[in-house]
């Protein structure tokens, strides 16, 4: 599966086309007029939509007309954007992120980070399973000294670290 | 002559013992941070911004700005060993720098680096001096209209000179004021692009979109890259050190061509990126070995080098004296400055005159700490960086999603980085350029007041735009830089059109 980059140049403007619809719309709902004081809250907003939708479309005008004359240079769709290897890295990498933002919610950071560190060096580096370990619970342990002690700031403890007394 | 008297009283207040570990520190940091691909200067303040809330301003900014010193040196110590740079801003590092180590000479090429990078840093923070309260004195003068024409001056100089497509830079920049304005509206009280979600009543707070944009976004496509360090050794011999910095006043005139590029780059937001290629590109053209440029000339170090740090210094000029920034990491700085409750700009020169020449006087400091630790460290992070990056990445990762948790304890504001970490990651991939994002979302409210205000006193009408001398030429100058695009293609007859591609990579992932 393979992505190409005009393609991809495309398909970014219309989501950034759609956020300024979007901001346009909420712009709206704040009224976008000139009230007794001035200008209304949705004013600014609103235009700054509308040239988030402008420069979109320059961008989609532009990249079409670059595709056209690319065709000429190097054949079908040119340049490529992502293929399927590369893509699969990047989720590969990106999903356990997603879990552990997931398990932090729900258990707490030093958990969700633990796990996460875990995780990625086990399965993703490929290390034996307890140097993985030993590396998941330093890091846990730096980060509570750092946080919860030398900078005082307290991080998300959730439900299993409170049942054993640390706030 | 005053300004020489209250920077001896900002040496007073920046060379107390406290403060020179804060700045030790701070360098250290920021090597830290500029050495590992996927924290970034920007990044990297943004982390340890939610940390200095309790800390007293001085002490504060001071730990900030020696991060970024640190981060700026720190980037070029990986373009020379790795061919990998560190910071977007030292890609023009690599040109020369690398291929003079792979010849043996990597510690020739490293204090070359680090020596040119200090003269850039302290003309810089020299200019700093010499201008800031000029500027914010005639600042002083100047009303809602003044600022909203500042604003727009300095967003328009980056659609014209950014190099990109134009279109990709309004984009961007128009998406930063978007985010900037979801959340409780200053002037009205009402909220705004909330749609109804509790979260969004606060705000999306810029650190968020900094540490997710160049976070995460960073750390993402430096995977799908599948990075590897292969470095060349450096082993730091103090007589080469010594021969390779007397080498350097042999180079004065690419010194003063590139001090001079990064110092104009700077004011101006064009960034130290911009200016380190600009100045690598105008060394080849101007400098009598130019041909030799690209296969380990050492001018080809000094000048991208000098113009990167002087223009680094100088970024923190506008942001001090007019309230704008012109870098990302100086965007980010100046949210800072907010946050911890002083209002950047020209009142501050008045009411706090201890805090700006501190600073000013810390910068003399914290460059020249930077260069000797920089030196003094190379070995060490030399040895970090052969750790594989499948170990590295993760820690950076958890680093920044710690980093979103703790600017306001939300996990919300996790999930908010993650998605950022996308969109960056597809805007780099793309060529957007990210900074006009962060300098619009910190910059956003403001230009917004000053633009409702402006038109509040002339009841709606645009012509207090023009209505003296001072703003007028300033929207004009501003219109002009709006249509530089438009101009140059109307030049070259739109025939280079394919070329800009090339020259829009370095400029997208602008620091």
């Amino acid at each position: 599966m393979d992505i190409s980059r005009s393609t991809m140049d495309i398909a970014a403007a219309c989501a950034t086309a759609a956020v300024g619809a979007v901001v346009c719309y909420g712009a709206t709902l704040n009224g976008t007029a000139w009230g007794s004081s001035g200008p209304e809250p949705g004013y600014f907003p609103f235009y700054v939509g509308c040239l988030i939708i402008l420069g979109s479309a320059g961008t989609v005008v532009q990249t079409l007309l670059r595709r056209a004359g690319g065709r000429q240079e190097h054949g079908a769709e040119g340049e490529a954007f992502l293929d399927g290897e590369r893509l699969r890295t990047v989720v590969a990498f990106f999903l356990p992120i997603v879990a552990m933002a997931a398990i932090s919610a729900w258990l707490g950071l030093y958990i969700g980070m633990g796990l996460y560190i875990f995780y990625a060096l086990r399965v993703a580096a490929g290390f034996r399973t307890l140097p993985s370990l030993v590396s998941a619970l330093a890091v846990v342990a730096v980060n509570f000294v750092i946080f919860e002690k030398l900078f005082m700031v307290p991080l998300l403890k959730g439900p299993v670290l409170e049942a054993f007394g640390i706030y | 002559m005053g300004n020489f008297g209250q920077l001896m009283d900002g040496f007073a207040v920046a060379l107390t013992t406290h403060h020179l570990m804060i700045m030790v520190m701070g360098v250290l940091l920021g090597l830290v941070v500029g050495v590992l691909p996927g924290l970034g200067a920007p990044n990297g303040v943004s982390l340890l911004l939610p940390l200095t809330f309790t800390m007293d301003p001085i002490s504060a900014i001071i730990l900030l700005t020696s991060m970024y010193w640190g981060a700026l040196f720190g980037g070029s110590t990986t373009s020379i060993l790795f061919n990998i740079p560190g910071e977007p801003s030292s890609v023009a590092t690599t040109f020369d720098g690398y291929p003079l180590a792979k010849q043996g000479q990597a510690a020739r090429a490293l204090t070359l680096a680090f020596t040119s990078a200090g003269i850039g840093a302290l003309t810089g923070v020299l200019v700093i001096t010499l201008l800031s309260s000029w500027v914010a004195n005639f600042a002083l003068r100047f009303g809602a209209a003044e600022y909203f024409a500042v604003y727009f001056m300095a967003f328009a100089s980056f659609i014209g000179m950014s190099g990109g497509s134009p279109f990709k830079t309004l984009v961007s920049m128009m998406l930063g004021f978007a985010a900037a304005t979801v959340g409780i509206d200053t002037i009205s009280g009402e909220s705004r692009l909330t749609f109804e979600l509790d979260e969004l009543i606060g705000g999306i707070s810029f650190l968020i979109a900094v540490i997710g944009l160049f976070g995460l976004g960073e750390l993402l496509l430096t995977m799908e890259e599948g990075l590897k360090f292969e470095g060349v050794k450096a082993r730091l011999d103090i007589r080469v050190i010594a021969r390779a910095v007397a080498e350097v006043p042999r180079y004065w005139a690419t010194l003063i061509r590139s001090a001079l590029i990064g110092c104009w780059m700077g004011i101006t937001p064009g960034g130290p990126t911009a200016a380190s290629f600009m100045s690598y590109a105008l060394g080849r053209r101007f400098s009598r070995r130019g041909r030799f440029f690209g296969k380990g000339e050492p001018e080809g170090i000094v000048a991208p080098e000098t113009a990167d740090h002087s223009a680094g210094s100088c970024a923190l000029l506008p942001m001090l004296a007019l309230g704008i920034p012109g870098s990302a990491t100086a965007a980010v700085m100046m949210g800072g400055l907010m946050i911890w409750g002083l209002s950047p700009g020209p009142m501050l020169f008045s009411t706090r005159p201890d805090f700006v020449w501190g600073l000013i006087a810390s910068m003399y400091m914290g460059n020249v700490i930077a260069v000797v630790l920089v030196l003094a460290t190379v070995p060490l992070f030399a040895f970090i960086l052969r750790a594989p990056f499948t170990v590295v990445g993760p820690l950076i990762t958890v680093v920044c999603v710690i980093g979103a948790y703790t600017v306001a304890n939300h996990m919300f504001d996790v999930w908010l980085a993650l998605g950022f970490g996308i969109v960056g990651y597809v805007f780099k991939k793309l060529d957007y350029p990210l900074a006009p994002f962060v300098l619009a979302m910190v910059l956003g409210d403001k230009a917004e007041d000053a633009f409702r205000q402006a038109m509040l006193t002339s009841d709606g009408s645009p012509a207090i735009f023009f209505s003296n001398g001072l703003v007028a030429t300033m929207m004009g100058l501003g219109l002009l830089l709006l249509s530089l695009p438009v101009l140059s293609l109307l030049l070259k007859g739109g025939r280079a059109a394919p070329k800009n591609d090339a020259a829009a990579t370095p400029e997208g992932r602008s620091a």
